[in-house]
């Protein structure tokens, strides 16, 4: 079934890592650590990379289904 | 002609986690694949932790390092590998993505501030992993009826029931969400519900129910709870990640300077 396969499948897209390493995770006060600010322009530089993952999945799923 | 001395390049300490003092560390390529990453005992804990060059982790660099997506991608990983490695080794509380220190003694210094708390937290999750699951639905349809509407009360009344409507799928997913919460707490030690993702940010069809991360010690019976579940509900499909390091645990004295 593939609620199943779903349910287990264990795909690490960035956008889950991403979500962990900037927002989660301790803060030691390090004397160079990322401000709000640059979490943003992560987000904002990571858009452009996200889409170009999304994209490139799509290819692969299209190039599945024409197989 | 006596060779110009090469000029030293300004180094700092990248911190990618911290684990218990004499803990293995299995290697792993970091930020800087040219730099071991090594382990700094301080006390009962130690600092993992690689060189960097601080003309590409300075402040003023990062900005810039920061807006170049391939950068960031190949960096993000690399800090993620360097803590899945230690994680093998035993219990670890990941750091957030560039922390960097500029010498070894302000790494050490804060190690040991802030000892006995690492110390605690790292026995909380020793033998245990996150998992994170999410759980998908079918978007909600739109009638789009009030559109359509031909008089003022028509519209209004199509306004209202898919005004209802909504209300009654967002009861809905909210009870499909807590009975999924509450089952899957059941195998295991430690949960946190986390923010949905938005299908702008998710880039899926379907819209983002549930999300939340479970500290496991068992992950084989949390995973055959998870498969039972799923075939239960045809309701949702459920997305299973991990295991990561605890990321969503690390407790709230640490997670601020």
């Amino acid at each position: 079934m593939s609620t199943d396969l779903q349910a287990l499948q264990h795909e690490v897209t960035l956008l889950e890592l991403v979500d962990r390493v900037l927002n989660k995770g301790v803060v030691l006060s390090g004397d160079i650590t990322l401000s709000v600010a640059d979490v943003d322009l992560v987000y904002v530089g990571l858009r452009v990379l996200l889409a170009s993952v999304a994209t490139l999945e799509e290819q692969q799923l299209a190039a599945e289904v024409a197989r | 002609m006596a060779a110009l001395p090469l000029r030293e390049e300004e180094t700092g300490w990248y911190l990618y986690g911290v684990v218990a003092s004499g803990a293995d560390l299995p290697a792993a390529a970091g930020v800087d694949p040219r730099e071991e990453v090594v382990a700094l005992a301080e006390g009962p804990v130690a600092g993992v932790a690689s060189r960097v060059s601080l003309s590409e982790f300075d402040e003023a660099a990062l900005a810039e390092r920061l807006a170049d997506a391939e950068w960031l991608e190949q960096k993000i990983r690399a800090h993620e590998q360097v803590v899945e490695a230690a994680l093998e080794g035993g219990a670890v509380m990941p750091c957030r993505f560039c922390t960097v220190y500029r010498d070894e003694r302000e790494l050490r210094r804060f190690l040991s501030e802030r000892g006995d708390a690492l110390a605690d937290a790292l026995a909380r999750v020793e033998g245990l992993v996150e998992l994170g699951v999410k759980a998908f639905a079918a978007p909600a349809p739109s009638s789009g009826e009030a559109s359509r509407a031909e008089s003022g009360r028509a519209y209004l009344e199509a306004r209202r029931r898919e005004q209802q409507e909504r209300q009654e799928l967002a009861r809905s997913r909210g009870e499909i969400a807590a009975q999924l919460h509450e089952r899957l707490l059941g195998f295991a030690e430690d949960s946190v519900v986390l923010a949905l993702q938005s299908r702008d940010v998710s880039g899926r069809e379907a819209e983002m129910v549930f999300n939340g991360a479970y500290l496991v010690a068992d992950r084989g019976r949390f995973e055959d709870g998870l498969a039972a579940i799923a075939r239960e509900r045809d309701d949702v499909g459920l997305e299973l990640t991990g295991p990561w390091p605890p990321y969503n645990f690390v407790p709230e004295e640490l997670s601020r300077p």
